[in-house]
């Protein structure tokens, strides 16, 4: 071993039990004994992480991804979920395969993009490692779980920039994707459109700034006719997953919900255990993806800054452990880790502050679930095994 | 590497700065509010529900609107376990019943409903025991209804109570809602229903609401599209007096060049308000052990032999062949044909006849040579070409397309080659395995009276939202493979028909006729009588079928009523025939008849 980093293992542990905490307050006994097995499941599979020759974890790269990939596609043909084909059910557990391809991505993502010395905004340079996100990151979309899908998106920012393109490129790269998205209500494009045309004025020049804007207009009023070719149930069904701030009657009473519940917590809290709204059962799901309303009601402002200063903690380490890492694939994973940790924590904390549309996401390492806890703790494994082993 | 570090860092900070400013203006800047709205207080998410759209006649005649109805709704996680026996005694359900509805809605905290339509008394008893009640409410809903009763009830179809399973699949549907089960209703469900609007309420902790909650403005309600029908009433209901002495009949009536139905009719009937309230159970075996299926649309999903309405098809199919002409004159008639070692009945002793003459007499001898030169294959296929045994594609489901006895179907049915040759002597006079509809007939005469110009019927004209209309049915035709100067000589036979052949009992005095009887055996009991007919004669612009089961024979039970019908369609409507139709009832109280 040459070296190993208590302080990330203490905040990856705080959050697990401030989780457990919440998951108790919220769910009850049943869901928290469950998730303490889960935990120390997640706890092994860390351990073992940690030990894994890296080579050999690099060499499965391909056929793990290939695996993840096909369990995202039998998911869409056996799966269930509200709506929506997310889950296996096997027995008592519930497998969500999209957990299991962020992991593949992110690993062959690195091994690919640790190849290259630099990276510009060429189809030679971009073309495989945009096709490995996007494949699992249009079956998730496709369940469909936008939100999800994006994290491979997220990812594959992190990772690109690390290995050292440029903002400004890699915001070109994903401008027919935001266009697109944001094309299903003027309201969004519009602004967009703006800001992107500014940005590529001055950073881009005239010509560049034209063809960008040309490519992102094009993608933008792709959605409109997309959506006008659907159906009236199926065009409400896209708009309440791609647009679900237009939906005034599912989604906005759980975003009310819980803003009240963790408005009402205050600044330190109603108490452990004493939450009002979530007793009433207001919350819905309110131990997976809506469990920092609880602790924003029992915990108040101080518990829930606590909380993101132990993200904040959390992530930082993670990062640490990407610069300190000699191998450029190891540090590569280390950013993928913590690009989708923090855009999970959030996406997650924004819906429930009534900051971003509400979705299925959850809330890494303090939601209840077995497929999430598993993986966050395998994505810390990972990263102590980056920095204890040299490779 | 470094510098990179510090701007992923960076981008950190600012997420969790957003999070903090989010969560301080939340927790500190609004914690108070958001504290009562918690503790004391609670909000609730009200449903205002649409008022399902109404339906119109073709001259504005209400035939389903809504009316408002008391329900009581329950926010389940607010009922408290000793209300529950007190609100099941006071809506006079067993507790059970309303422990079932409200099991898989428990943890909802805004109001579900669990009994429409309670009367005045009751509501007052409610109102009375409310600090005993809590999250027990008592709201004015739009209840469906039908003031024309059992008139349009397989026209209109009826709507019921949505399932778990459409619960499951539809989120916009809520409890308790209704939905198009058949009919129009059913087909132009999406118009109809409009969409639910909500607002939030602030209520304390009795349950009563003080205001409405800042945060979210309220959805209005989108009230449902009216549809204008092609239907006249005066006809309808002239129809339905007309059928009223007979158990089992149906009429079809439709403009020839548009296709707009201008009248449909099947009996028995029922009434479709009796959806709108829990059935009594005798009212409901009595519906559904009535062996005449009250349930059942007979213009449009029932099969009946046409009987010799299918004749005009045939000497269609043959002219067009060329084998036969206007004044092929076959074996005289005898009243009967032998075939092989069989004897084909006929109505009378025709003699000898040319083509009008048999299609005014409806010669059975005429038709079965006329068949025989023709050739079951080429007759089948001349039928279904015609649009028999297919779908006229009516905007009404459940339509049925009859059936048209092929080589293939016999022999499926029979066993290769085990039917006998008898079938397209019993196909040429539309007796046996042939089966048609109501509408079929009316569709079909209506191309021969146009010239072979098949139409596609319809019932909505108009869609209209807010009194704009925002879609207007195109009538829409098929040409038929019929020949102008063939279609001629059958229209000759149909005219003949109605003048001195077996359908004068259709005549009317303004009006000249043409049309077919039929007659379909029906052993044992007795036939089914048809007429198809269409006026005027020359100039053609409504066709009419009508069929009644088992009252004997076509020119003297269905001619007539034809004749009325037509004679109805062409006189200006006098204002003292037409009963004004009822207005909508705009008042709070449910109607209780």
């Amino acid at each position: 071993m040459k070296r190993f980093d208590p302080g990330l293992i203490a905040a990856t542990l705080l959050l697990a039990s401030f989780g457990l905490l919440a998951i108790y307050s919220s769910g009850g006994s049943y869901f928290f004994f469950r998730q303490l097995i889960f935990l120390a499941a997640a706890i092994g599979a860390a351990a073992a992480a940690v030990f894994i020759p890296r080579r050999i974890l690099y060499g499965l790269a391909e056929p793990i991804y290939g695996l993840a990939v096909l369990m995202l596609i039998a998911v869409l043909i056996a799966g269930t979920g509200p709506g929506s084909h997310r889950w296996f059910v096997l027995g008592p557990v519930y497998v969500q395969p999209s957990e299991f391809a962020k992991l593949t991505t992110v690993l062959l993502l690195a091994k690919h993009l640790s190849y290259k010395r630099t990276i510009g905004l060429s189809f030679r340079d971009l073309a495989l490692p945009a096709a490995i996100a996007a494949v699992p990151s249009l079956l998730v979309m496709v369940e469909p779980d936008l939100s999800t899908s994006l994290i491979f998106a997220a990812m594959l920012a992190a990772m690109l920039y690390w290995q050292g393109m440029r903002p400004l490129h890699i915001l070109l790269l994903f401008s027919p994707a935001l266009s697109f998205a944001a094309g299903f209500s003027l309201y969004t494009w519009i602004p967009f459109f703006v800001v992107m045309g500014i940005i590529l004025l001055f950073r881009a020049g005239v010509r560049n700034a034209l063809v960008g804007l040309g490519v992102s207009a094009g993608f933008g009023l792709l959605s409109p006719v997309v959506l006008a070719s659907l159906k009236g149930y199926q065009r409400a069904r896209i708009m309440s997953f791609f647009a679900p701030w237009f939906d005034p009657h599912g989604i906005s009473w759980n975003a009310i919900q819980s803003q009240i519940a963790i408005g009402s917590g205050r600044l330190i809290g109603k108490g452990l255990f004493q939450g009002s709204q979530k007793r009433l059962g207001f919350l819905p799901n309110r131990h997976t993806d809506f469990v920092f309303s609880s602790l924003g009601e029992e915990l108040g402002l101080v518990g829930c800054l606590v909380l993101l200063g132990l993200f904040f903690w959390l992530v930082r380490r993670i990062l640490l452990a990407a610069r300190q890492s000699g191998d450029s694939t190891g540090s590569l994973l280390c950013v993928g880790f913590a690009a989708i940790i923090g855009y999970q924590m959030f996406v997650n904390i924004g819906m429930l502050l009534g900051m971003l549309p509400i979705t299925g996401i959850t809330l890494p390492f303090v939601s209840y679930g077995g497929s999430s806890l598993l993986l966050n703790f395998l994505m810390v494994g990972l990263v102590l095994n980056v920095i204890s082993r040299p490779e | 590497m470094a510098a990179r570090l510090t701007r992923l860092t960076q981008v950190l900070l600012i997420l969790l700065g957003v999070l903090s400013a989010r969560l301080i203006q939340l927790q500190v800047i609004q914690g108070a509010r958001y504290a009562r709205l918690s503790d004391r207080n609670r909000i609730r998410k009200l449903v205002l529900p649409a008022p399902r759209g109404r339906i119109l006649d073709r001259n504005g005649v209400l035939l389903a609107d809504t009316r408002p109805s008391f329900t009581v709704s329950v926010v389940p996680t607010e009922l408290t376990d000793s209300a529950l026996p007190l609100l099941a005694h006071m809506l006079g359900v067993p507790e059970s019943t309303l422990q079932a509805q409200l099991a898989p809605v428990a943890m909802f905290a805004s109001p579900v409903n669990v009994k429409r339509d309670v009367t005045i008394e009751e509501v007052a008893r409610i109102e009375e025991l409310s600090f005993r009640l809590p999250g027990v409410d008592v709201r004015v809903d739009p209840v469906r209804r039908y003031p024309t009763a059992n008139r349009y009830c397989h026209v209109l179809g009826h709507i019921g109570e949505v399932s778990e399973d459409e619960l499951k699949h539809d989120t916009s549907l809520r409890r308790l809602d209704f939905v198009g089960r058949a009919g129009i209703e059913a087909q132009y469900e999406s118009m109809l229903r409009g969409r639910d609007g909500s607002e939030y309420a602030e209520v304390d902790a009795r349950g009563q609401e003080i205001g409405t909650l800042r945060e979210k403005h309220p959805e209005p309600e989108m009230p449902g599209r009216n549809l204008v029908m092609t239907i006249d009433d005066r006809i309808q209901r002239l129809a339905c007096q007309l059928l009223a002495p007979y158990d089992r009949a149906a009429v079809v009536g439709m403009e020839t060049r548009t296709g707009a139905i201008v009248c449909l009719v099947s009996k028995p009937d029922f009434d479709p308000n009796i959806f709108m309230t829990p059935i009594d159970a005798e009212t409901w075996d009595s519906l559904t052990s009535n062996p005449s299926k009250p349930f059942f649309n007979r213009a449009l999903t029932s099969g009946y032999p046409p009987g010799s309405t299918m004749k005009p098809v045939v000497a269609l199919g043959a002219l067009r062949q060329g084998a036969l002409y206007r004044d092929t004159r076959f074996q005289t008639c005898l009243g009967s044909y032998k075939y092989g070692n069989r004897t084909f009945k006929c109505n009378a002793a025709h003699g000898s006849l040319d083509l009008v003459g048999a299609i005014a007499q409806s010669c059975n001898t005429y038709f079965y040579q006329a068949g025989l030169r023709l050739g079951l294959d080429s007759l089948t296929a001349y039928a279904r070409e015609v649009g028999l045994g297919r779908l006229t594609g009516i905007d009404m489901p459940g339509e049925r397309p009859g059936n048209i006895p092929s080589r293939e179907w016999l022999d499926s049915r029979y066993g290769k080659n085990k039917w006998g040759a008898g079938s397209v002597l019993n196909f040429a006079i539309g007796q046996g395995e042939v089966t048609t509809t109501p509408l079929q007939m009316a569709v079909l005469y209506g191309a021969i009276a146009s010239g072979g110009r098949a139409v596609r019927p319809y019932l909505v004209a108009r869609v209209d939202s807010a009194g704009l209309a925002i879609r207007t049915t195109v009538p829409d035709f098929r040409q038929l493979p019929m020949r102008r100067q063939d279609i001629e000589v059958v229209k000759l036979g149909l005219e003949r028909v109605v003048e001195w052949g077996t359908g004068t009992g259709a005549r009317v005095k303004e009006i000249d006729i043409a049309g077919k009887t039929g007659t379909a055996q029906n052993p044992p009991r007795l036939d089914h009588a048809w007429f198809v007919g269409y006026a005027p004669a020359d100039k053609p612009e409504v066709v009419f079928a009508v069929l009644v089961e088992n009252a004997g024979h076509g020119g003297t039970v269905s001619a007539p009523i034809a004749g009325q019908l037509i004679r109805a369609y062409f006189s200006p409507p006098e204002s003292d025939s037409i009963p004004a139709s009822q207005p909508a009832d705009t008042s709070a109280a449910p109607q209780h008849e």
